[in-house]
């Protein structure tokens, strides 16, 4: 009995010491804890915490490299459990300072993202008012290749949006808005006085003479307006038919120089009938352009500077029709379809007074597409 | 005399063994290896390598600050060290990671490029071909869009050379976008036309 209970005592003491052996070999770091750790750190890349939340990540670094540093130069360290273990403490901190981090960081990214993407969006209705706009008034031409570049840099700030690069995005789009800008300044110079009020008073004036001469001399007359691009045309002082026109390539500008595609504003008449045969385009109505008028404005622009000095006043500024041929010289004219060119040939007789205005109302589609793009500017 | 000779040979034993010397010169090849990673785009492409290695290079320093304050025989810059020892060796694997990602974006870059290239090249052979019409205004449009495009594609170009791949692919990517769809608008007018010169047949 005594012996067993002596055998008894001695397993029990060894049992004992077995333990407080093992126990006093606990590990500083627990490998869940340093696992959930280093899963923390993984979110922070996904999360592109230096990125998004710069400072915080650096502090969460420094902290978790120290922490990291202390595991393993503590890693033999022998501890007893009663011991405070320092280290799981201060990973249990990294841990919550990377979850806060992240936090930060995803937050940050998402209102960053949010913030490109609803500037994008604006971005890309001004660009699509933009373009309607400039298509409206026949001013593309005018501006180039800047509604190109413009267009590129929305879809490239779209394609930054897209790789998460937001800041970048935002900038492109910066550019694509201030290059939009320029261009709307542009047109302001070049078109503004489409929504003079003088200045279409006196194209007014223009028209009235015009339906007036024909009132008063019982003959036909045409009047032409850029911005409606239609054409009217006069019996007697009344109007008996209009038609859609297309004009130059530039034909919303002021006729400056041969070759600029920009269609004249004047008072002209009709110096010659071109029947089939005569003429590329189908039958035409060759216009006495260049007249005094334009002589004296072509001549001050030379001098002034404003137009290359090699350039020529140009000519041949008809009215006409348009097979499917190359309309090369069509740097300036007023083309019909070819039945509506056939029933005004037939319609009206050489001397017949043509009038080209820019518009006859201020509230003209010029004026008002340039209206809505300069409050898209403001705004 | 012996004595005597023991009181001065302790100290000087001392001061010799006991003075740990600061680790400068780790310390410079290990600011000089970072910096050569900053340098390779490392905080780019490997944002949040980079600020690792910053965070443990500033461990150090603030290690080796904090035994520079203690008295010199009890300064002890191991640690330091250490820390400096794996910023090195972790520069040296950033750096060439960040040359590997960099590589990868150069390829993805020179191949977005090469695709708008073949784009812009297939939407000038359409703006030759394109049918003049009855829309002038719409065709020198057309034609000023495919020499924006021919002009852009030189950015394109000048951002790989930068080593701004990113802003290489993101353009080549728009130019290849708006080349299609100026090909797309020419080639439905061509369409037009021909059908048009079929019906005049009848």
């Amino acid at each position: 009995m005594t012996m067993r209970s002596d055998r008894r005592l001695r397993f029990w003491a060894a049992w004992l010491f077995l333990m407080l052996g093992l126990s006093a070999c606990v590990q500083k770091a627990p490998p869940e804890l340093l696992q959930a750790v280093e899963t923390v750190d993984r979110q922070l890349v996904e999360a592109q915490g230096a990125e998004f939340a710069p400072e915080e990540y650096a502090k969460f670094v420094e902290h978790w490299v120290a922490v990291k540093g202390r595991i393993l130069s503590e890693q033999d360290v022998i501890r007893w459990p009663w011991e405070t273990n320092q280290l799981v403490a201060d990973l249990h901190k990294v841990q919550e300072q990377g979850e806060r981090v992240a936090s930060a960081a995803a937050q940050r990214r998402e209102a960053e993202r949010r913030s490109a993407e609803s500037r994008l969006v604006s971005l890309e209705e001004r660009l699509r008012l933009f373009t309607t706009s400039i298509d409206e008034m026949g001013s593309r031409v005018v501006l180039g290749q800047r509604p190109i570049e413009t267009e590129l840099l929305v879809k490239q700030a779209r394609a930054f949006l897209e790789q998460g690069s937001f800041s970048r995005s935002v900038h492109a789009a910066q550019k694509a808005s201030e290059l939009m800008d320029e261009q709307i300044d542009r047109l302001s110079k070049e078109l503004g006085y489409y929504a003079d009020e003088r200045r279409v008073g006196a194209w007014r004036q223009m028209v009235r003479r015009t339906v007036e001469w024909s009132r008063m001399h019982q003959r036909t007359a045409i009047v032409v307006s850029k911005a409606d691009r239609r054409l009217t045309l006069y019996r007697n002082g009344r109007q008996i038919v209009s038609y859609p026109v297309e004009l130059g390539f530039n034909g919303i500008l002021e006729k400056r120089y041969q070759g600029d595609g920009a269609t004249p504003e004047g008072q002209y008449r009709v110096i010659r009938k071109r029947d089939h045969g005569q003429t590329k385009f189908y039958r035409a109505l060759l216009l006495d352009y260049p007249n005094r008028g334009d002589r004296r404005r072509f001549q001050r622009a030379r001098v002034a500077g404003a137009i290359p000095a090699s350039a020529m006043i140009g000519g041949q500024i008809e009215i006409h029709g348009g097979n499917d041929r190359t309309l090369s010289q069509t740097l300036g004219c007023i083309m019909l379809d070819n039945h509506q060119i056939d029933a005004l040939f037939e319609a009206i007789d050489e001397g017949t007074p043509v009038t080209i205005v820019g518009a006859v109302n201020v509230a003209n589609s010029v004026s008002v597409a340039l209206t809505g793009l300069e409050q898209s500017e403001r705004g | 005399m012996k004595r005597w000779g023991m009181f001065v040979l302790a100290p000087m034993l001392m001061l010799a063994v006991g003075c740990a010397k600061a680790p400068t010169e780790k310390l410079e090849a290990a600011d000089k290896a970072v910096n050569e990673t900053r340098t390779a785009g490392a905080p780019s492409y490997l944002a949040e390598d980079f600020a690792k290695l910053e965070g443990m290079l500033n461990n150090a320093k603030k290690e080796i600050a904090e035994q520079d304050a203690k008295f010199a025989f009890t300064r002890d810059y191991e640690k330091a060290e250490q820390l400096l020892t794996t910023v090195q060796a972790d520069a040296v694997r950033v750096t060439a990671e960040t040359a590997k990602k960099k590589e990868e974006a150069k390829v993805v870059a020179v191949q977005a490029q090469q695709t708008a290239q073949e784009a812009v090249k297939t939407t000038q052979g359409l703006v030759a071909k394109a049918p003049v019409g009855k829309d002038r205004a719409a065709l020198e449009a057309i034609k000023a869009d495919a020499q924006g495009l021919t002009a852009s594609l030189a950015e394109v170009q000048t951002a790989i050379d930068a080593g701004d791949y990113l802003a290489a692919q993101t353009k080549a990517k728009a130019i290849q976008e708006k080349s299609q769809a100026v090909s797309a608008e020419i080639q439905s007018a061509l369409a037009k036309v021909g059908g048009a010169k079929k019906g005049k047949k009848k």
